[in-house]
């Protein structure tokens, strides 16, 4: 073949992608919620979550999922009235499967960001916490490193303690780009810093403490980011926002909160 | 966000950073990856049962163990053994496993189509065997064997984007962390996908050719 039909071939086909760009499915299609309501009349939500993420979600090894998160959702759609399927899934890729009816909701410790904002809605928001950093036993890292950026960072990827490095070290030319390394999930990060590649890790607090449990390294400190965390539900999904809205505020009125937060040692 | 103002200033600056880190991954495994495939392959047809036998294992291993699981293994792995890969190391290695275990089935294939009467000839005018291998059938095998590696060069391209799995931010990675951030996966992917096509025919051109080049005059 020669070089003429495929100058040819490429024009089209490249035509032909930016046809597609045009059309990023707006269509609409039938959610999980609305349709599929079987022979009871109660209607099912997919609830995303990230799998590797204690305490607020993961996986045993019967293959059950539960955490703090689960079983809050699970506690409100049983008064609610309505039946709930745990989906695990990758983090990073989370809010776009919301917003292509994949799911219903993102019921997954997530931080209510303005730019998350701006392509879902979220509910009231249940807890507030930090960002934490973790480094290996052997090691003699300090806040103060990290803040002056000479240490090399691990975060998972669509974090918030990835964007808190990227803005605060990454952003203000404190840190070399390459200092941070970003993984599609944490027991990964957590893996390389137990493997001395990484001198530290950023994460939410209470998963991270679940994270490094079992692992020779420790919490060396905070950073005040005071963050909320709400469940991420469609922008047209108004009357599920309402539903999950009322019932967090009846979970967190009732005993089964304080039960549910010494369980999961949240305190 | 306007989609002009994000694709000049957020989404290109991004992934050409992403896509240097691709070229030099492709342009370090490719040279070892080609090398290693012709060592294999002359290895297993013309060795002995003790150089056969371990390279058929070798062959059989790499193309039997997922690319993603053997970047795992250099990355996560190794360290649990005090060896500590960079990422792109890691990735680079993982390659060149892959790479030369592929190529060199497309260049046995190649080095088996030619004529057995040609190495008998080649011995009858004196040479050794490892010279009527140099000099007889290799240069013709390599010529047959253009467009199988044209093929595992393409695929090579491809499997670049797994470097990302193990921190490696290429191309790929580049497009996700951005699209991640901004919510804009289509536009992101689109970009990366015709990025990915204009690579994968500068080789099909560039292949042909090299094809032409080399041809055998009849």
């Amino acid at each position: 073949m020669n070089v003429k039909i495929y100058g040819v071939l490429l024009v089209l086909v490249l035509a032909f992608a930016v046809c597609f760009t045009g059309c990023t499915g707006n269509q609409t299609p039938a959610g999980p919620g609305s349709e599929d309501s079987g022979a009871n009349e109660t209607p099912l939500y997919v609830v995303g979550v990230d799998g590797a993420y204690p305490p607020y979600a993961s996986i045993l090894k019967d293959g059950t999922i539960t955490g703090l998160d689960v079983e809050s959702i699970q506690w409100i759609a049983e008064k609610k009235g309505f039946r709930v399927k745990i989906q695990p899934m990758d983090w990073d890729g989370i809010i776009p499967a919301l917003n292509a009816h994949k799911i219903d909701m993102v019921y997954s410790g997530m931080t209510i960001t303005p730019e998350r904002l701006e392509a879902v809605n979220f509910s009231i928001p249940y807890l507030t916490i930090n960002q934490s950093f973790a480094i290996h036993n052997d090691s003699t890292i300090t806040m103060a490193d990290i803040e002056a950026g000479t240490a090399v960072i691990g975060a998972q990827s669509g974090t918030t303690g990835a964007y808190w490095v990227e803005k605060n070290l990454i952003e203000t030319g404190k840190m070399p780009k390459e200092n941070l390394k970003l993984y599609g999930n944490f027991p990964l990060a957590i893996t390389d810093l137990v493997n001395k590649r990484i001198d530290a890790t950023v994460y939410d607090r209470p998963p991270h403490l679940s994270a490094i449990e079992g692992k020779p390294a420790h919490i060396i400190g905070e950073i005040y980011t005071g963050e909320s965390y709400g469940v991420a539900i469609r922008k047209d999904d108004t009357e599920l926002l309402n539903t999950i809205n009322d019932g967090i505020t009846e979970l967190m009125a009732s005993p089964k909160w304080q039960e549910l937060l010494e369980k999961y040692e949240m305190n | 966000m306007d989609t002009f103002v994000f694709l000049t200033t957020i989404l290109l600056p991004a992934l050409f950073d992403g896509l240097i880190v691709t070229l030099e991954l492709i342009a370090t495994a490719a040279p070892f990856g080609l090398l290693a495939g012709i060592g294999v392959a002359v290895g297993r047809t013309y060795g002995s049962r003790w150089i056969s036998l371990p390279l058929r294992g070798y062959v059989a291993f790499i193309k039997g163990c997922p690319l993603l699981l053997l970047l795992f293994i250099l990355y996560f792995g190794l360290p649990s053994i005090g060896i500590r890969l960079s990422p792109f190391l890691a990735s680079v290695i993982g390659f060149i496993f892959c790479n030369s275990a592929y190529n060199s089935e497309y260049i046995r294939g190649a080095l088996l189509s030619v004529k057995e009467g040609q190495m008998i000839a080649a011995q009858a005018l004196g040479m050794s065997r490892w010279q009527s291998i140099r000099y007889i059938i290799l240069p013709q095998a390599l010529r047959r064997a253009i467009p199988g590696m044209t093929n595992e060069f393409i695929y090579l391209i491809k499997y670049s984007s797994l470097a990302f799995m193990i921190t490696a931010v290429e191309l790929t990675g580049a497009g996700k962390l951005v699209a991640t951030k901004y919510f804009l996966f289509n536009e992101t992917f689109v970009v990366i996908a015709i990025v990915y096509l204009f690579l994968v025919t500068v080789t099909t051109v560039a292949a042909n050719m090299l094809e032409k080049k080399f041809a055998v005059p009849t």
